[in-house]
């Protein structure tokens, strides 16, 4: 609605929307007024079915055991219980395309890396906390390396150029 | 067209940023010292949404194909051609003369803007290199630049703005996670002389210094915004600049007034970087001001 109403651009994400604007063009009592008019007079999601974006998954990522075990599952049973249930896009952040979906099976939550990696290869799927994701582009990271898939999340040649959007339904096919 | 003859360490197109996609998660990008790069655009007679390189590690050599109005601006920098060109200074660029901008031992990110700006095809709406997502690129020797049409106004050669100084403190407004952090913690904040550290980058100048702690951990991830003084769990705060992420999830103690955030990027590693408070009127006014010294020109 921000964005409809061209006052500036609008960034979700998990219980916040950040609200640009360009303050000498609209004063900040003004933009605050705004946000609250709009707040109040949100609505929920529209209705209808969110797409589905399918990431087909080889999972064989380096944390994998690790993460199987303090779990206390066999890597079979965290593989399931990954690929087994539909996650949602709740926002991107982090990097171009990175879309952080949620949530997983509770058995499978486990904490970020003591240490993060210097180098996280494009294409790796992972977990942190209820959270997973693919890095689009190799960079460092602390998530919890399980898998991996080819698909491009990220293509600045494409449009839009990112593959998972916030809203959308996600799945990943185990191979 | 403009040819490079020497490409510096690390020289990008810029325009203002590419802010369609934050919610993509793709950063704005744009000028690191946005005040300098808008007085190159305004002093060679360009709109200020035109692109123009911003250059690290000079020198900088290129030739210009026609006649066309050139400026580098930025910390200690001046431009070389049959003269020496203050910083800072239009001048006339004549066809096929080699100029060169170059800096001195306080040189950070320089900018130069070349009248009718550069045309290179956008990408997503702009043309601002990122080049950590593959967009843009270091330009290479050789590369050659289109340009867009202009006339070149003879009166403009000779204009001239004076370079901006880095200030005592950089002034900030209080950050949205403030109330994470106890009296003591913001105080010794504003105390603190920090030091710029080696390893910042176009993401953010990192600090070193006494470290300022958070009561809580981190916060839920949220959008921010260039000139957020991040504090990770460690205590030495990040100020974040134009490649900085879309979202963060560090507790923000100060953000950084829009008029100062090329008084943090063009400070060197080992320099000292110091905050200071001001009300959201004040920072407003800075703004309003260099937006005025700007128009005037152009």
């Amino acid at each position: 609605m921000w964005e409809a109403e061209r006052l500036g651009v609008a960034v979700p994400a998990y219980a916040s929307v950040l609200l640009r604007f360009d303050p000498l063009a609209l004063a900040p009592a003004d933009a605050e007024r705004e946000a609250m008019r709009l707040a109040l007079s949100a609505r929920a999601a529209p209705a209808g079915t969110p797409r589905l974006v399918e990431i087909p998954t080889t999972y064989d990522g380096p944390d994998l055991a690790d993460t199987a075990s303090r779990s206390g599952l066999s890597v079979p049973e965290l593989v399931a219980a990954h690929a087994g249930r539909e996650y949602r896009a709740f926002f991107l952040g982090f990097m171009p395309g990175f879309a952080y979906c949620g949530t997983l099976d509770q058995r499978i939550v486990a904490p970020r890396l003591e240490r993060p990696r210097q180098r996280v290869p494009a294409g790796s799927v992972a977990i942190a906390d209820a959270q997973t994701g693919i890095y689009p582009l190799d960079s460092p990271g602390g998530w919890r390396l399980i898998g991996r898939t080819e698909v491009r999340c990220f293509d600045p040649e494409r449009d839009p150029p990112v593959l998972i959007r916030a809203g959308d339904r996600v799945r990943f096919l185990a191979r | 067209m403009i040819r490079i003859l020497a490409s510096g360490a690390r020289a990008t197109i810029q325009d203002p940023g590419r802010f369609a996609h934050l919610r993509d998660g793709i950063p704005t990008s744009g000028p690191m010292d946005p005040f300098a790069f808008g007085a190159a655009n305004a002093l060679v007679g360009n709109a200020l949404a035109a692109a123009a390189l911003e250059i690290v590690g000079l020198p900088f050599s290129f030739v210009c194909e026609d006649r066309r109005l050139v400026v580098a601006t930025g910390r200690d920098v001046a431009l070389r051609g049959r003269d020496d060109i203050a910083g800072w200074t239009a001048a006339f660029a004549r066809p096929g003369e080699t100029y060169t901008v170059i800096g001195g031992a306080g040189a950070r990110f320089a900018y130069l803007a070349i009248s009718g700006g550069i045309t290179a095809p956008p990408v997503l709406g702009s043309r601002a290199a990122y080049l950590p997502a593959g967009i843009g690129r270091a330009l290479r020797v050789g590369d050659a630049l289109p340009l867009g049409a202009t006339r070149v106004d003879p009166d403009r050669a000779g204009a001239a703005l004076a370079p901006p100084d880095l200030g005592a403190s950089v002034r900030t407004i209080p950050g949205p996670h403030l109330d994470r952090f106890g009296e003591d913690a913001v105080a010794a904040f504003f105390d603190a002389a920090f030091r710029v550290e080696a390893a910042s980058d176009r993401m953010g100048t990192r600090l070193a210094g006494p470290p300022v702690t958070a009561k809580g951990g981190e916060i839920l991830t949220s959008g921010i915004v260039a000139g957020a003084v991040q504090v990770p769990s460690g205590g030495a705060p990040i100020v974040l600049l134009a490649d900085h992420q879309t979202t963060g999830g560090y507790p923000v103690i100060a953000t950084v007034i829009a008029a100062d955030l090329g008084r943090v990027a063009q400070r060197l590693p080992g320099e000292v970087l110091r905050f200071a408070r001001v009300d959201r009127e004040r920072a407003l006014a800075a703004l309003r001001a260099d937006r005025e010294l700007l128009a005037a020109i152009a």
